[in-house]
């Protein structure tokens, strides 16, 4: 029970997801920045390492304001349920051992629920704002999701039919078995689907149009400041683990990998994290190639060159399987 | 339903202050209205209370960016009210630094557009190269930014024959990046899908619009001040008339790159062919100049520039009045923002079509108020615009 409740918490838990999510916001910035020939974080602590971290401190420390035109509820009931629901999702990731802290058959689908639900939290957060830039970018956030939450899903589901299992640990179980994890065959197409739509659910560039700074200063989340602000960051954060951790689960065998026994915990964190870090560079890569898209251009390109591939996808999977 | 959305007097895409009132329905932008005047400096009154040389250091800070061009225009001025010309070599040195300084506007304004377009890492790699057009001008001219280099009669310091090597070392460096970029521009499917089709502006509204500079370039019109009307040496060194007949934001994008390619021709022409001789006329510092008019012209990193001033033969202009290029493009931006039949423009189109023209504010501010209900037009007084301010203050609280 007490090892349970530390796992929950401590490790591969909350504490640990917490501080994972603020290593890869470092990583994303400072890749990011070297691919710009920039120098990126550098300041606190090796390498900048803490910049995240101080970042997150400072503008917990700032005055918090709520505008008198807001929705006093949606405006702290949001940036309050924005984290808190991607750190439950990433209690689902398998990161020491074959299944995640909470585990059970279908645990797929509630992740793929959670990111829809998270996008409906920006939605709200936006509305509930009550001002035009955010308005129009809560509606961006909400028409963006009819572009990329299909392929997700359909990318996700035909690894789950290879698979056999909707689980997370089954599919992780299902790579163990074959010897091979999905990306070498198939699901390659899934991957690559994969990461487009995630560069749409985690809002960054070619699809950073609900918070498009230069067109609509930053859209849904103008009003929001200090602390409420820093939860609406660590939610992205954690939404970098949540999807980059998805990817390398589902796709790249999570945590598999030659083990010695005894070590499993160790090894299988050394992977997972490896593995995740692996596709959260993809992720970089991809944000600093493009230019932003416009909204119109991105739901045309979602619906002609995302779902086709994903339907044809589930659809060989399928016979394959 | 259709509401309005402000972009501005401060937004992230405006360096300095400029409201546009967007009436949209949804993303689309059905109708816009500017207003410029929020950064009203005096100027031109400055320029009439200085003598002719303490007006030359305000009159190159009229824009940031574009001093060079400033500076030359003034002092083309005033050389022409006295009658006089600069030295052959001193004109050479003139069109090397303001090629530079086109080369840097130019690349700063192409870094900045793809900032608009959310282009990130293009962002830094054009400005990391500006750098290097920056640490010429330093070298040349002694100051990275605001040059005061060019003075009446001529320019103020020579170059040497070890700045020009590195010169010459930097334009090939430059030379290969914009191969470069010219590559990445046009093979990137993001850039092309946010910039061909976008603000369509036709030649013959162009023309109507008033608009200059590369701006009407892009449109497809061959016009040029430093063709039509050479003012530094420009008839003896060669150089294309850069034009693009998409008429749209891609095209002002190909002209801006296709303009630094010739300035660094130019530039290499120039240096080749130097003059020798002096390179400034002895002026004493104060004069006065002989009673008269005089404008001049000067293609400017945004356009064409026109100063005019009318002397009464005192030591300081009896009137001087700018026309900065910007002031002249402005128009078309409200018209290119207005969604017409087939024609949509988006509000995610804004950032490529207002900075499409390369707005620079500071130099635009007019204090001219035209009532166009009533018909009226009437220009505030010092203390009117006092008055108007602590209105328009007090409004605001």
């Amino acid at each position: 029970m007490i090892e349970k409740i530390l796992e929950a918490l401590i490790f591969p838990g909350a504490i640990f997801i917490l501080a994972i999510s603020l290593f890869y916001e470092w990583f994303d910035r400072k890749l990011y920045a070297r691919l710009q020939n920039r120098v990126g974080p550098h300041l606190a602590g090796p390498f900048g390492l803490l910049q995240p971290f101080a970042d997150l401190v400072k503008l917990l420390s700032k005055e918090d304001i709520v505008p008198r035109a807001a929705d006093g509820f949606l405006f702290t009931l949001t940036p309050i349920l924005a984290p808190t629901i991607i750190l439950f999702a990433c209690m689902f990731l398998p990161i020491s051992g074959l299944s995640g802290v909470i585990s059970f058959r279908g645990d797929l689908i509630a992740v793929m629920a959670i990111l829809s639900i998270y996008t409906i939290m920006v939605y709200l957060a936006g509305e509930g704002s009550n001002n035009r830039f955010a308005s129009i970018g809560a509606t961006r956030a909400a028409l963006q999701l009819i572009g990329y939450e299909i392929p997700l899903t359909l990318a996700l589901l035909s690894v789950a039919v290879a698979a056999g299992s909707l689980s997370l640990h089954g599919i992780v179980e299902a790579q163990l078995r074959r010897g091979f994890w999905f990306i070498a065959g198939l699901q390659l197409i899934g991957f690559a689907i994969f990461v487009v739509a995630s560069q749409a659910e985690m809002e960054r560039i070619p699809f950073d149009i609900p918070e498009a700074e230069q067109e609509i200063v930053a859209g849904w989340e103008v009003e929001y400041g200090g602390r409420r602000l820093a939860l609406f960051r660590l939610s992205k954060d954690l939404e970098l683990v949540l999807l980059s951790g998805l990817g390398a689960t589902v796709f790249l065998g999570g945590p598999l990998g030659p083990v010695i026994p005894g070590l499993e915990p160790l090894l299988y964190t050394i992977y997972f994290l490896v593995k995740s870090i692996i596709v959260l560079a993809v992720f970089t890569i991809v944000r600093a190639i493009f230019a932003r898209l416009r909204i119109d251009q991105m739901l045309s390109f979602s619906w002609r060159w995302l779902m086709p591939p994903a339907m044809i996808l589930i659809i060989l999977t399928e016979v394959i399987a | 339903m259709s509401f309005e959305v402000p972009i501005g007097p401060q937004h992230p895409i405006h360096v300095e202050p400029l409201m546009l009132r967007l009436k949209v329905d949804g993303e689309l932008i059905v109708d816009v209205d500017v207003d410029v005047s929020y950064l009203h400096r005096g100027i031109e009154k400055g320029l009439e209370v200085r003598t002719y040389l303490q007006g030359l250091y305000l009159a190159e800070r009229i824009c940031g960016i574009c001093n060079c061009a400033h500076s030359l225009c003034y002092c083309l001025n005033v050389e022409q009210l006295l009658g006089k010309e600069a030295p052959p070599r001193a004109k050479y040195l003139r069109v090397i630094v303001e090629e530079l300084s086109r080369m840097h506007s130019h690349l700063l304004w192409l870094g900045h557009y793809f900032h608009t377009l959310g282009f990130e890492t293009l962002f830094m790699y054009f400005w990391r190269d500006r750098e290097r057009v920056m640490d010429m001008l330093e070298l040349i001219t002694g100051n990275r930014v605001t040059t005061a280099y060019n003075t009446i009669g001529g320019v103020r310091r020579d170059i040497t024959p070890e700045a020009e090597s590195k010169l010459r070392k930097a334009l090939d460096y430059l030379e290969e990046r914009m191969r470069y970029y010219d590559k990445v521009i046009d093979s990137e499917p993001t850039i092309l899908a946010r910039t061909q089709g976008v603000g369509l502006l036709k030649p013959e509204d162009a023309i109507k619009l008033g608009t200059v500079g590369p701006h009407l370039r892009a449109s497809g019109v061959k016009h040029d001040v430093r063709l039509d009307d050479p003012y530094s040496g420009h008839d003896e060194i060669p150089f294309n008339v850069v034009t693009w007949d998409t008429c749209d934001c891609y095209g002002r994008v190909k002209v801006r790159m296709g303009e630094v390619r010739e300035c660094i021709s130019m530039i290499r022409y120039a240096l080749d062919h130097l003059p020798s001789g002096d390179y400034r006329l002895k002026i004493p510092p104060f004069f006065k100049a002989p009673e008269g008019e005089s404008l001049s012209r000067v293609e400017a990193p945004r356009g064409e520039l026109v100063h005019y001033s009318i002397s009464n033969g005192g030591t300081n202009p009896y009137r001087y009045k700018v026309r900065t290029p910007t002031l002249a493009n402005i128009l078309s931006v409200t018209y290119m923002l207005k969604s017409r039949g087939d024609y949509e423009v988006y509000i995610a189109d804004v950032p490529p079509i207002l900075g499409g023209i390369d707005p620079c504010i500071c130099c635009t501010a007019r204090v001219v108020i035209t009532d166009e209900a009533r018909k009226k037009r009437r220009i505030l007084t010092l203390s009117d615009l006092e008055r108007y301010s602590q209105e328009k203050g007090a409004r605001r609280r």
